[in-house]
């Protein structure tokens, strides 16, 4: 019998079924898909970094090494199970040439390596470690993503002429976020390039316990080993494997929570309404001695029906995009050591998709027992409360229309039947908005600034050479006589020592210069003036345990010296910890030289760059754009095509939800409708009606959506900025903004006059007779 | 006398699944300005279909109805309203109010529409019809905080907002007791005397005797007719025992 009642009911509601199991559906699908995702994730990454046995520390290192000490120290270290120490052989780009196109333009450190012994492998795209031979070299897999070179290809270091035999994964630097990129080639073709680049040492060290690390990291700062280079730990290499497709996943994560929150709303409504259909019909079950417990089955099993199908069919549906989905991951990072676990995890969340859809719907069935079977059956109504906002008369407006009027008189009355509407549209808003602001805020061009990068044009490195600070006068003399350069900064990294609380010593790059030119967004504080302050970056202020107003003491030229710490401010670059001050030092060796231009005119950035490039052959020129572009590319991009995604979804969301509640809001109201029609209203006034009470609700939904997103949409978007290291940032506001916003309106207006399409047309007799 | 209403042959049916029923089989009909009539006969008889069909409230499937000299089947939709809004008013056996409003803005609801800029001249003459109907303290109630009978009277109050040609009354003191009802009947026939045509459907003989055209329909179609003088106030249980003799001579 039940089977035959529900049969009758959903062929009778057609499209609110469908509607509702299609909600189900794409709910399903985003949660098995995120769940899937996350396990094939972490599976991925962990595998990589399991089969190339990647370094738990690593310090990078140019200049002299001394092999000898480094080996003393690893062995009497206790926490130390594996060293070793690598080359990295760092070639400028515009020596390296693939299929007849130079590196030049690359802002990454291209460099050869040989492949390692111990640990730190270079792996292929089967995850086995790659056995070279002479004559091949292999290429980084994100070169093969963007079409840089492919197998077959030949490539020229300096004159020697190599064939590119396949692509390799790097668990430490694949990520575009690594600033260097390995190439791998023989022993034999590696002595024969030697010659044509720098030498960078990778110093490494796999340890006992990974989660000694921090132990370790101070035992090798107080070892005063050598330092001349960025440090990264596990921890890092993971999270920049893990950001690009992180993020992507927290989007999706987010747009799944606000579908599955939209597919109760959806439920809850349907449900009422039916409730309310059936209200005279309850009432005559319970008096005729039916249980409550019948009652509320026929309701639940309806729902479990719904959302049993609409979970398999999301199911299906996730296997349809997840390939599309992982087909980055699986790139970059290989199949995951548990694949088959992501499948059980993809079960795993359409259940919970399918238990909480049941629960609910029991939750709201709890109102059956409040249902008085006298009432129901004398009154055939819930007993409504008197309506809502008495004191909005008729006749007292003179403002509105009486369509407009009446619309908007409904919305107030009837509040909670147009929550669900409101909810739907201010989600809606909210997730259209957050991924929007979040794309153009880090696509805009300031947010640089934001990542440790001063506003500029033109970025010139110098490093990996000698006689840094002449070179950089060179530059400088040159840009002083150059009229189309407006500002320019020059700052210099030396590393220093600090002194931790404890006493301890640690190394720290500080970066010298006028900060005031081209200056950072500092999160607290303000800029370095004073010869006695210093700014720190984020990590390093978070890492000493050191906030704005601080004092802290740097060991210079053998002498202890306080500084004020007057500013924190976020940074990507260079590993993350970095600090600005603005003192003169002629002791410490320089670590690299940075300068940054700004042009009179932004627009003459491309010749600029390409005029130094030339002019300057030991300095790498970059146009800023491109440098971010090659940097952060792949993640803006990510998060651009989310966004637009997002847009899609809400829009598709909103043209539904609002679709489905007119027609239901017609039917409910069929008899006012009657009431209106045979006093002499028109169609079209009613058209009016409705449409004033969405674009009522629209700009209530709106409006509380953009608040929304501007307070915690902004302090999500933040939580998804700070892990790439900065700390604190603001939206930027961008005009086109408002265009997404525009078509959700249109979208709302079109679904609202579809679905009040003929809502005129009822049976005058059929409604008003009794 | 000017006619307001003239219709003629009506045909109509309601289909189930297959077949047609039909329910008016050829009724034709003239209603005189300032006319009070009334339509009785059993369940199912087509009293309230041939309403519904003279108003414009329902198509017909042949004939023709002229409302004021127009063909009702030949107007828009908008023109259909237009004239139930400006020319007719309806009184229904349930009144027919919407919950969200209070009682006066129910009763200028359809003046409303219209004539925003002269709210207040509309809201006055409706407090002056609510107090003429007796329910002039009522007018910022909800309509679940009233008694049937004054939500009918309310819905008169309504109906006459506009100063119609003719009110159409479907049972109006069909739910109500007979208190209620009697009051209801006073407001249309004074209403009636005022130049105002009614029609009323109705099954009762009390109600009938009030009117001073009776027609007597049967199985859709008007199978006798009875006239009486404009009632005074006086001779109703005469008029009663007339219809109801006139009702057992026809079998109904």
């Amino acid at each position: 019998m039940y089977y035959r009642i529900i049969r009758n009911d959903m062929l009778k509601s057609k499209l609110i079924t469908l509607t509702t199991m299609m909600f189900v559906a794409v709910a399903a699908m985003l949660v098995s898909l995120s769940a899937i995702l996350v396990v094939n994730l972490s599976g991925s990454i962990n595998m990589l970094m399991d089969q190339a046995k990647t370094p738990h520390f690593m310090q990078m290192h140019s200049g002299d090494i001394d092999a000898g000490r480094l080996a003393d120290f690893a062995e009497q270290n206790s926490h130390v199970d594996e060293f070793q120490v690598l080359e990295f052989l760092n070639v400028d780009g515009a020596r390296i040439v693939i299929d007849g196109n130079s590196l030049a333009d690359s802002v990454q450190d291209n460099g050869f390596t040989t492949q390692s012994e111990k640990f730190d492998y270079l792996l292929d795209l089967d995850g086995n470690v790659i056995t070279v031979s002479d004559g091949e070299i292999y290429i980084p897999v994100s070169y093969m993503k963007d079409g840089t070179g492919k197998v077959g290809d030949t490539i020229s270091i300096n004159g020697k002429t190599l064939t590119v035999a396949g692509f390799l994964r790097d668990s430490q630097m694949n990520s575009l976020l690594a600033s260097s990129k390995r190439f791998l080639v023989s022993e034999n073709d590696y002595a024969a390039i030697k010659g044509s680049g720098s030498m960078e040492y990778l110093i490494e060290f796999r340890l006992k316990d990974l989660s000694e690390i921090g132990a370790f990291e101070t035992d090798y700062t107080s070892a005063e080993l050598e330092a001349n280079g960025p440090t990264i730990t596990y921890p890092l290499f993971k999270m920049l494997n893990a950001i690009s497709d992180g993020l992507m996943i927290a989007v999706l994560l987010l747009v799944s929570t606000l579908i599955v929150a939209i597919t109760f709303m959806c439920i809850h409504f349907t449900l009422l309404a039916k409730i309310e259909d059936d209200y005279r019909e309850i009432g005559v079950m319970k008096a005729i001695g039916l249980r409550v417990s019948d009652l509320k089955k026929i309701y639940l099993v309806k729902y479990a029906v719904i959302a049993a199908a609409g979970c398999m069919l999301g199911f299906a549906l996730s296997f349809v995009f997840r390939d599309l989905l992982l087909e980055n991951i699986r790139l970059y990072m290989g199949e995951s050591e548990h694949a088959s676990f992501a499948f059980l995890f993809g079960i795993v969340g359409i259940l919970v998709v399918f238990l909480a859809i049941v629960a609910y719907v029991n939750n709201v069935l709890k109102r059956f027992r409040k249902i008085s079977a006298a009432q129901a059956i004398r009154l055939g109504t819930s007993q409504g409360k008197a309506a809502g906002a008495k004191h909005f008369r008729l006749s007292r407006n003179r403002l509105l229309n009486t369509n407009i009027f009446l619309g908007v008189k409904d919305v107030l009355a009837r509040k909670s039947l147009y929550a669900t509407m409101l909810a739907v549209l201010i989600i809606s808003t909210f997730i259209i908005i957050v991924p929007q602001n979040l794309y153009n805020t880090i696509s805009s061009k300031s947010f640089i600034t934001y990542m440790g990068i001063g506003s500029s044009d033109m970025r010139m490195d110098i490093q990996q050479t000698s006689h840094i600070s002449e070179k950089a006068a060179e530059i400088v003399k040159a840009m002083e006589r150059d009229s189309s350069i407006s500002k320019y900064a020059v700052l210099t990294t030396k590393t220093f020592k600090a002194k931790a609380a404890d006493g301890s010593e640690q190394g720290i790059k500080i970066e010298l210069g006028d900060h005031s030119i081209l200056p950072v967004q500092y999160s607290e504080g303000k800029a370095p003036v004073a010869e006695d302050e210093i700014a720190l970056s984020t990590m390093n202020a978070d890492d000493l345990g050191i906030k704005v107003g601080d004092v802290m003491t740097l060991v210079i030229e053998g002498k202890e010296k306080d500084f004020t710490v007057c500013g924190v401010y976020s940074d990507v670059t260079n590993g993350g910890k970095t600090a600005k001050a603005v003192f003169s030092d002629e002791s410490a060796d320089i670590m690299w030289c940075v300068i940054y231009a700004k042009l009179s005119d932004p627009s003459l950035a491309e010749a600029k760059t390409s005029e130094y490039a030339d002019r300057f052959h030991f300095a790498k020129v970059s146009h800023i754009d491109e440098y971010v572009a090659q940097t952060f590319g792949s993640t803006i991009s990510s998060v651009g095509k989310a966004s637009d995604t997002s847009v899609a979804v809400a829009l598709m969301i909103t043209g539904l939800v609002i679709l489905l509640f007119m027609k239901m809001l017609v039917a409910k109201d069929s008899y006012s409708i009657a009431v209106m029609k045979s006093v002499g209203f028109t169609d079209s006034d009613i058209a009016m009606q409705y449409v004033s009470r969405s674009v009522f609700v629209l700009m209530a939904g709106m409006i509380l959506g953009t608040l929304l997103a501007n307070t915690i949409g902004e302090v999500l978007a933040g939580a998804v900025i700070s892990s790439f290291g900065a700390a604190s940032f603001q939206f930027a506001d961008h005009p086109l903004s408002m265009y997404p916003l525009l078509l959700m309106a249109g979208t709302v207006l079109i679904a609202t006059m579809l679905g009040t399409w003929g809502a005129g047309q009822i049976k005058l007799a059929a409604n008003m007779k009794e | 006398m000017m006619k307001i209403i003239s219709c003629e042959n009506i045909v109509k049916s309601f289909s189930a699944g297959n077949e047609k029923h039909p329910v008016l089989g050829g009724v034709s009909l003239e209603i005189n300005e300032g006319e009070f009539i009334s339509i009785m006969g059993p369940s199912g008889s087509g009293k309230t279909t041939l309403m519904y069909a003279v108003s414009g409230m329902d198509s017909i499937d042949s004939g023709t109805v002229l409302f004021d000299g127009r063909n009702l089947s030949a107007l828009s939709e908008k023109e259909l309203s237009d004239i139930r809004r400006t020319k007719m008013g309806f009184v229904f056996q349930q009144p027919t109010l919407l919950k969200n409003l209070n009682i006066l803005d129910n009763i200028i609801l359809p003046a409303m529409r219209d004539n925003r800029k002269n709210a207040a001249r509309t809201t006055e003459k409706a407090r002056a019809l609510m107090k003429k109907a007796g329910i002039g303290e009522l007018e910022k109630r909800d309509i679940t905080e009233v008694s049937g009978g004054q939500l009918q009277r309310a819905g008169i109050c309504r109906a006459v907002m506009s100063q119609p040609k003719i009110i159409f009354g479907d049972e109006p003191t069909g739910a109500l007791n007979s208190t209620s009802a009697q009051k209801i009947m006073d407001m249309l026939s004074e209403i009636n005397t005022e130049g105002t045509a009614v029609m009323l459907v109705t099954h009762d003989a009390k109600v009938a005797a009030r009117t001073e055209r009776i027609m007597f329909m049967c199985d859709g179609k008007i199978v006798s007719e009875m006239r009486f003088k404009k009632f005074n106030g006086t001779g109703m249980e005469d008029r009663i025992e007339a219809i109801t003799a006139k009702m057992r001579e026809i079998g109904i």
